[in-house]
Parts: C-alpha cells; structure tokens; sequence
C-alpha cells in the first residue's frame, strides 16, 4: 500500500501585531530587569568603594601629621629615650611577637 | 491508497533549540546535582564546575540564538503557555486523565486543550521563568561575582539553586511523560510532524483553530 502525506501547518501568523508588540514588549522589560538591577547594585557597590576612598585622602589632607617620622611625640621618644629608629632599645620595646591567644577561647 | 494526515507540530527552529537544550541541560543538571552534594574529591569536583560552566555557556547562547533568531516562535510561546480558562482548573482536576490512564488502565474525558495542555503550560512557565533566571544568576556568579556585594551574590546564588532544583526534578517527569507521547516524542526529535488524528485528540483546540492544509505529497 502507497503511503501519502497531506501536510498541515499553523495558520501564521497566530499572533496580531498589537500581541507581538504587547507580548514582545514585556518580553524584554522582564529580560531587562534583572540585568539593570545587577548593573545598579555593582555600581552602588564601586559607589561605596569610591566614597570610602575618597574620605581615606580627605582624612590625609586635613591630617597635620601624615607619616610618622613627622610625628613630633615619635621624633622626641628617638631623641630622648629610644637612641635611633630600629635601635636595640626600640626593638626590645616596639617589636611584638607572635602568640597564640585563640587557645583558651577553644573548650 | 492510505493516507496518513500529518501536521507540522514543532518547527526546525524550534527542534534545534531543544537539541541544544537537551545537549546542554542533562550535563547542567547531573553537574549541577554533584556540586550541591559535593560528593567527590577536589579534582573531580573542579571537572565537574568547569563541565557545569561550559554546559551553561552553551544554553545561554543557545538561549540568546533563539532569542534572536526566533522571536516570533518565542512569543507564540508565551502567549500559549499564559494563556489560562476555567478548562484549565478542569484539567488539572483530573490531572489531565494520565493517573487514570497509566495507573487503572481507564481512560476519562478531559477538557478541550490548545496547543499545550495545562500541565504543559505550567512547565513552560517553569522553564521560561526558571531558565531566564539560571542564565543571567549562573552567568553574574560565574563571570563577575568579585563585582557584586557579598548579600546580592548570596541572593543571586540562592536563587540558582532554587530554580535548579526546581527545573531539574521536573526533568524526570517531563522525559517520562515526553516518552510517553511518543508521537510527540518523535516529532520533537526526529521530523517535527505528528498526525492529525493523534493532534486531534490531544490538542483538539489548536486543530480547529490554527490549522492549515499545507500543500500535497511533501
């Protein structure tokens, strides 16, 4: 027995240009969404970064005293008390050494 | 002479794209599914991430393609699979006849469905919504989560999982049910075309509304 196909399709188009502009518009705004609200939150996230910086050198410019070998109490500890900056004194006094403090806080 | 009626059900655009997503799915979620548990060790573990980044490469641009290429096709679809009546409370009243049919053998009346019936428009909606948000979370997580503050990549990821998850224990279902309708089955892998009697009895709404003789013998 001879098989034949009689074809059937869609009757294009099923949708009606108002639905196409209608559907394909809240298509994309839903799209959209997502990716403006992530590009939103990294901004806002430099934004803090970027207002954290900028208060950092704000501090530093109003700072009388920026580096510490301009440090007037420093400078009078070396003259009157610590002989010379990385001294044998300075360092038995400045230099601190590791210790473990997490052991008692482990029971 | 027999003459077997057969429509055109799923578009070679349309076939492609779920070529690519089955290609590109199964390895996501069987990744997917390892990276929650983390069952392996740490080798293993980064195959499975780089395997599960580039399986999620491949839907995103296949996603993207079929945006572009077959936005006709795209909004067709949703218009479908939101498109609801009250014989869409009716069908999932009876769950659209199949616990009857496969667990006591008896087939019952079901209501008049479209192209898609109401458990089909709920998976797609599922797989519309659900997918978009695996694409553009799975993509921030992957490509820039240094970017991102420490609680919207939290979001992001907790996101991805859920929808994971939620697509892939659909999965099983809908190969179980896409199997099951094997002349749908087949149109949807093979050819794309299934007969007009079977589309009849499954979509009678879609036969009567949106069909159309094509032309003779091709």
């Amino acid at each position: 027995m001879e098989k034949q196909s009689l074809s059937y399709i869609e009757n294009q188009p099923a949708l009606s240009r108002r639905e196409f502009i209608t559907i394909g518009g809240i298509v994309v705004a839903f799209l959209a969404l997502p990716v403006v609200w992530i590009r939103t939150i990294v901004a806002s996230n430099n934004d803090y970064i970027r207002a954290r910086t900028k208060g950092l050198y704000q501090d530093d410019a109003r700072a009388a005293v920026r580096v510490s070998h301009a440090n007037k109490s420093v400078a009078r500890y070396y003259r009157e008390f610590g002989g010379e900056p990385l001294g044998h004194l300075s360092h038995e006094l400045l230099h601190t050494s590791y210790i473990n403090r997490t052991k008692g806080l482990v029971s | 002479m027999h003459h077997e009626l057969l429509i055109l059900k799923h578009p070679l655009r349309v076939r492609m794209f779920h070529y690519l997503l089955i290609v590109s799915f199964l390895p996501l979620a069987a990744t997917g599914v390892i990276l929650y548990f983390k069952p392996l060790g740490e080798s293993a573990m980064n195959l499975a991430m780089q395997i599960h980044a580039a399986a999620g490469a491949l839907l995103a641009l296949a996603a993207g393609a079929f945006f572009l290429l077959a936005f006709d096709r795209l909004l067709l679809f949703v218009k479908r699979i939101f498109t609801f009546s009250l014989d869409d409370v009716r069908w999932f009243a009876v769950l659209g006849g199949y616990p009857q049919k496969l667990l006591l053998g008896r087939k019952i009346s079901v209501p008049p469905m479209g192209k898609y019936n109401s458990g089909q428009k709920l998976f797609g909606i599922c797989v519309l919504i659900g997918g978009a948000v695996l694409i553009i979370s799975g993509l921030a997580l992957w490509a820039f989560p240094h970017l991102l503050p420490r609680a919207a990549t939290a979001y992001l990821g907790l996101l991805h999982t859920f929808f994971g998850w939620l697509l892939t224990l659909f999965l099983p279902v809908h190969l179980f049910l896409g199997v099951y309708m094997v002349d749908d089955f087949k149109a949807m892998i093979l050819h794309g075309r299934i007969p007009l009697a079977e589309a009849g009895e499954m979509s009678p709404r879609w036969v009567e509304k949106e069909i159309i003789p094509l032309s003779e013998n091709q």
